[in-house]
């Protein structure tokens, strides 16, 4: 049953759904971009007294600190880059270029899905991603992280059923 | 600044010509970048000479770390091995200086009038006469711990001190360690983590090791041995096993422990009990193992500390632990014993965690689960601590740079011979339990200089 087909079906509803669809997702794709330019650093400064000084026994403290930038960019945690080097089907020609693109292009698509921006586009290229991270998962058995992104597949999939009551976008 | 600037730096500042192709390069360097201390510069007139007696294994560590700090030139070295000496110049002249060398520590006195600062790392019985010594000839002395081998010669070092007005610092190095004095001032004073301690514990345990040999070509004639109380070389090179040259595993390994419970209780205890023994050795004087447990009046009250020196097993380390009602603090110049727990029951230490005092570790040491608690009286496991502060040079530099600062008038000893006594007579009093098998107390009179 369409929704012009039933009056008491308001498409404001359907809007408000896609809407908050778009956002979760868009959110969600966006950080998982953003966490890959992070990393936890170790920086060492004076011990400062209650006033805000230096200790007088000239001590110096670690102090773990994250930070964001392109230099700290690691596409996928070396732990799992180890894993997929022994996988034939993922060949170093097509992981490499892949480690070193993704956190850019979940960025660039979470940033696409918070603004609107080539809407459909954007759901559809997301699920591709989240498709081919499944892949990779799937081959080393981590059985958690495939149901987590067939969580994800869902959304998307849901949202495209519901894209064309999509508002406050930039692009149709 | 490195080590090689500082060497370098000091060559050009100095009378003697130093000019070597190794140190041709660092030299302009230092032209262009002027020795730093604490943040400030040093001026020429501020570079002290020092001179080195006893270039063991103690006094190489020494030589070492003295090298890593600016404004500090090396003149002169002592030993009355000929293989030692020629291992300080060598050790020296790649680092630029070319030293004056001498078997007589007397003969150095007499002759270097320049030296502001002697740094004694001879066997025990000989601290005394070369510190008095050095200080009567008007110099500042760093002397490695024990101060002697016998109380009346750590007395006559601290009466040597106050009479000439030098400075006498004593190498227990954990006192300008800034992880011991975060651990002394903030945890312990500050933030009163502990609550009212009543306990700590301690020990120093190293494994098996063969007594130490020599070269045979370096062998010191017979005449040279007797002159400075050796029989043959066995005894020169194991002076630390014998009773007439040094105070065995108690004061060799034990003072840095017993040293710090007497710091972060405030003074020496007030008596002693003690075993030990010759459990495994049979050709050492002294005992191999010691067992002591001495008792503290502290400012909150009675406390006890239990010590331990093995030289038959390594197990557990080297470590210093006070336990108080709300916490425990392990302290150990390794910074991978070091922790700090706290009590189920006591305060928050969030306040403490913000200001950098602490952080929390990765994991708990115990997971408390139906299966592991063995008895129900078993206390909850203790949240484990780190001490986020860092030594980010070797374990000695801080003290000797304490020492040179205070030369300069810029610091005040850490740890001055008066306050080192304490030590002393705690760990000379324990020698006498173990060897007496009595209680002994600690009385004013012992104390008295």
């Amino acid at each position: 049953m369409s929704s012009s087909s039933n009056p008491t079906y308001d498409t404001k509803d359907h809007s408000w759904a896609f809407i908050t669809l778009r956002l979760w997702l868009g959110t969600r794709t966006f950080l998982a971009g953003l966490e890959k330019f992070s990393e936890k650093i170790t920086i060492q400064q004076p011990l400062l007294d209650a006033n805000g000084t230096p200790d007088s026994s000239g001590a110096v403290v670690e102090v773990s600190k994250k930070v964001y930038g392109i230099s700290h960019y690691h596409g996928i945690p070396e732990a799992l880059k180890t894993k997929f080097l022994d996988e034939p089907l993922l060949p170093q020609f097509l992981t490499a270029p892949f480690y070193a693109s993704l956190g850019y292009i979940l960025v660039v698509l979470g940033a696409m899905l918070l603004l609107g921006l080539f809407t459909r586009l954007s759901l559809v290229l997301t699920g591709v991603l989240y498709t081919m991270l499944m892949l990779g998962l799937l081959l080393i058995h981590q059985e958690d992280g495939v149901a987590w992104l067939a969580i994800h597949a869902g959304l998307i999939a849901y949202a495209l059923t519901l894209a064309k009551h999509n508002r406050f976008s930039i692009t149709r | 600044m490195n080590s090689n600037d500082t060497s370098s730096s000091s060559k050009r500042m100095g009378r003697r010509s130093f000019i070597t192709t190794a140190a041709t390069a660092s030299a302009a360097l230092a032209f262009a970048r002027p020795a730093k201390l604490l943040g400030a510069t040093i001026s020429p007139s501020e570079v002290l000479n020092v001179a080195l007696v006893g270039i063991g294994a103690q006094g190489r560590v020494l030589l070492e770390d003295t090298l890593k700090i600016p404004g500090v030139r090396f003149v002169a070295l002592c030993d009355i091995w000929d293989y030692n000496r020629q291992y300080g110049e060598k050790y020296l002249k790649k680092y630029g200086y070319t030293v004056k060398s001498y078997r007589d520590y007397e003969e150095m006195l007499a002759q270097e009038k320049d030296i502001q600062a002697v740094i004694v790392a001879t066997p025990d019985f000989l601290h005394a006469p070369i510190s008095i010594a050095a200080m009567k000839a008007g110099k500042d002395v760093y002397c490695e711990k024990m101060m002697s081998n016998t109380i009346e010669g750590a007395k006559s070092m601290v009466r040597s001190m106050n009479e000439t007005g030098r400075l006498l610092q004593i190498g227990h190095q954990r006192r300008s360690n800034p992880r011991y004095l975060v651990a002394k001032n903030r945890l312990l004073g500050e933030a009163n983590l502990l609550g009212k301690i009543t306990t700590a514990n301690g020990q120093w345990n190293r494994a098996v090791s063969e007594d130490l040999g020599w070269p045979n070509k370096a062998a010191i004639p017979k005449a040279t041995l007797a002159k400075y109380g050796y029989d043959d070389m066995h005894q020169f090179r194991n002076w630390r096993w014998f009773k007439k040259f040094g105070g065995g595993p108690l004061s060799d390994l034990g003072a840095h422990q017993i040293d710090i419970f007497n710091w972060f209780f405030g003074g020496p205890p007030i008596s002693v009990t003690a075993d030990g023994g010759n459990d495994y050795y049979s050709k050492h004087e002294w005992f191999d193992n010691a067992m002591v447990v001495y008792k503290y009046n502290t400012p909150q009250g009675v406390a006890r500390a239990f010590y331990q020196v093995q030289t038959t097993t390594s197990a557990g380390g080297y470590f210093e632990q006070f336990m108080g009602v709300e916490g425990t603090l392990k302290m150990s110049e390794n910074p991978k014993y070091t922790a700090v727990y706290r009590e189920a029951y006591a305060r928050d230490w969030e306040p403490w965690i913000r200001r950098n005092f602490l952080k929390a570790q990765a994991a708990p040491v115990y997971e408390a689960s139906s299966d592991a608690v063995v008895d129900a009286r078993e206390t909850a496991a203790l949240a484990a601590f780190d001490i986020p502060v860092i030594l980010n040079k070797p374990a000695h530099q801080p003290h000797l740079e304490n020492f040179f600062n205070s030369i300069r008038g810029k610091a005040k000893l850490n740890c001055p011979a008066d306050e080192a006594f304490n030590s002393e007579i705690a760990i000379f009093k324990a020698c006498e339990a173990v060897m007496t098998g009595k209680k002994i107390e600690i009385t004013a009179e012992d104390l008295k200089i």
